[in-house]
């Protein structure tokens, strides 16, 4: 049915204002079945927007977004039905205040897919033991740690079976003794061949986890290489610039 | 952990000067009123309030199987025009925060209108206006719905608020799941508004229930219209509005109570399986 060749996620010549700020110049970029992509560069580049317009939480003003092939729908039930097959991985976690984390993950495949209640129970049951916090499934999102709730909301996003999995700095909100449980299930995530597009500041895993880095710089692809390439030699001038800045850190 | 009150974000803790300062004004204040209270009284007695003739119908059957009676009406009327008010708010709200311009507008407008305008004016619409338009209401109706038309705006802004209070990331990871507008509101965002809405949907039932007493109006016999009777019947006017004044304010005071505990409830529930 679905071709391979064909991106999972394909961005063409995305062009997007905030009234006068230029936030996406002509960005161009492509994700293919099983990869590992990581966007990388200094805040305000348009790293998150970017990842945000990929499911349409953000419109972009010219180009065009496919996903498998098929623009992004403008609006509608054809909209939230690509959307509920890229799964979306936030910040802020977002997970369902008002509900406990077994119904966090069991909501989206009950009432958006119309799953068996039994069958989505199990499958969220299994996904919150594969994330590691399946002992909390009766809880509700604030009595757990920030680490918890990211792997409760990755959960959540596998729940919906995507072809893709966007991460909008999934760690950033996080004390740093829980950014390493997070990350330790992107890697699993990874490895098991999910196709990803990440959006972090942790450079240590995007080296050892992306099968290609994307730099950008005021809202331009200013690089696009090889995790290897793009940390140790990296070709542009900005990349080096921002590289050794984070070092003198 | 206990949760801090509003005295403990406002202040820090009294030191040993300020804590003689409110040991000082709490008894000063508590003479202040017992001092009141007694010039009250004094009062009273002077001009034969107290005389037991304006008191001892209270100790009989009647007066009092007739003051239930009034306020079983009361809190009929109060809580069908609350129902009311909160489903036409409901509505309203739908419509102030619709797509449509235009259902916007007509939302708005309504909500302002009804907010602007006093209770009285809309009873005296029901009562003399409604009837002669060819619509016979009971008297019933025509205190239950005045006050209903009248809340409904405030409702309706209350609601309104709790939805805008809801964190915009739970809608965009709604969004993102694959919810369309509909279902997102039902499961995702109006659970949470609800639960930040109830004190004061709570605090507009109590205005409502307040504005019954408007009843008398339209000669629904409610607790106040009842209490004009007995004032009439026994010639004894302070008494019996002591005593109705009292009966409001005990049900007043049990709303908010059912206020506190549901909020409190609903804090629990935000803890449930705590360790």
């Amino acid at each position: 049915m679905t071709d391979n060749n064909v991106p999972v996620i394909d961005v063409r010549h995305a062009d997007k204002h905030f009234g006068k700020l230029h936030v996406l110049r002509d960005i161009s970029l492509s994700v293919n079945r099983g990869e590992v992509v990581v966007i990388i560069g200094p805040s305000g580049s348009g790293k998150s927007t970017l990842c945000r317009t990929i499911n349409r939480l953000e419109t972009i003003d010219s180009g065009e977004i496919l996903i498998e092939g098929v623009p992004i729908p403008p609006e509608g039930k054809k909209l939230a039905a690509m959307r509920s097959r890229i799964g979306m991985v936030f910040q802020s976690f977002n997970l369902f205040a008002h509900m406990t984390i077994l119904e966090n993950v069991v909501a989206a495949p009950r009432s958006v897919l119309r799953r068996n209640k039994k069958e989505a129970r199990e499958e969220a049951l299994r996904l919150l033991e594969r994330v590691g916090v399946a002992d909390q499934k009766d809880k509700v999102p604030a009595q757990l740690s920030g680490g918890q709730q990211q792997r409760a909301a990755i959960a959540r996003a596998l729940a919906m079976r995507p072809k893709a999995m966007l991460f909008d700095e999934p760690t950033s909100a996080l004390d740093p003794e829980m950014i390493g449980e997070v990350l330790t299930v992107m890697t699993e995530l990874a490895a098991d061949g999910m196709t990803m597009l990440i959006v972090t500041h942790e450079m240590n895993f995007a080296r050892r986890v992306a099968d290609r880095i994307v730099f950008m710089d005021e809202g331009a692809i200013v690089e696009e290489n090889t995790p290897k390439e793009f940390f140790e030699c990296p070709r542009s001038r900005r990349a080096r610039d921002f590289l050794s800045s984070l070092r003198d850190r | 952990m206990k949760k801090p009150s509003i005295r403990d974000i406002l202040y820090e803790p009294p030191g040993p000067k300020a804590q003689r300062r409110i040991r000082i004004t709490t008894a000063a204040a508590l003479l202040l009123i017992a001092g009141l209270v007694f010039l009250i009284i004094r009062q009273f007695a002077e001009t034969g309030q107290l005389n037991a003739r304006y008191w001892a119908f209270f100790g009989r059957g009647t007066t009092w199987r007739f003051l239930g009676e009034g306020l079983l009406s009361t809190v009929e009327a109060a809580v069908t025009g609350a129902l009311i008010s909160f489903a036409a708010g409901f509505v309203l709200m739908r419509g102030r925060l619709n797509r449509f311009p235009v259902i916007r507008f007509l939302s708005a407008a309504v909500i302002e209108f009804t907010r602007g305008v006093p209770t009285l004016l809309f009873i005296y619409f029901f009562f003399l206006a409604v009837p002669r338009m060819g619509w016979a209401l009971s008297s019933f109706w025509k205190i239950t719905l005045p006050c209903a038309v009248s809340a409904c705006g405030v409702v309706a802004e209350a609601l309104r608020s709790g939805v805008n209070a809801v964190p915009k990331g739970q809608r965009e990871a709604a969004l993102s799941l694959g919810f369309g507008e509909i279902r997102l509101f039902y499961k995702i965002i109006f659970p949470q508004a609800f639960r930040f809405v109830i004190p004061s949907l709570i605090a507009e039932l109590v205005i409502v229930l307040k504005d019954t007493t408007f009843a008398s109006v339209v000669s629904y016999a409610d607790l106040m219209q009842n209490a004009k009777v007995l004032i009439s019947n026994y010639d004894a006017m302070l008494s019996v509005y002591l005593v109705v004044a009292a009966i409001y304010i005990l049900i007043n005071c049990l709303l908010n109570k059912l206020s506190e505990y549901l909020a409190r409830r609903m804090d629990r529930a935000a803890e449930r399986g705590a360790a």
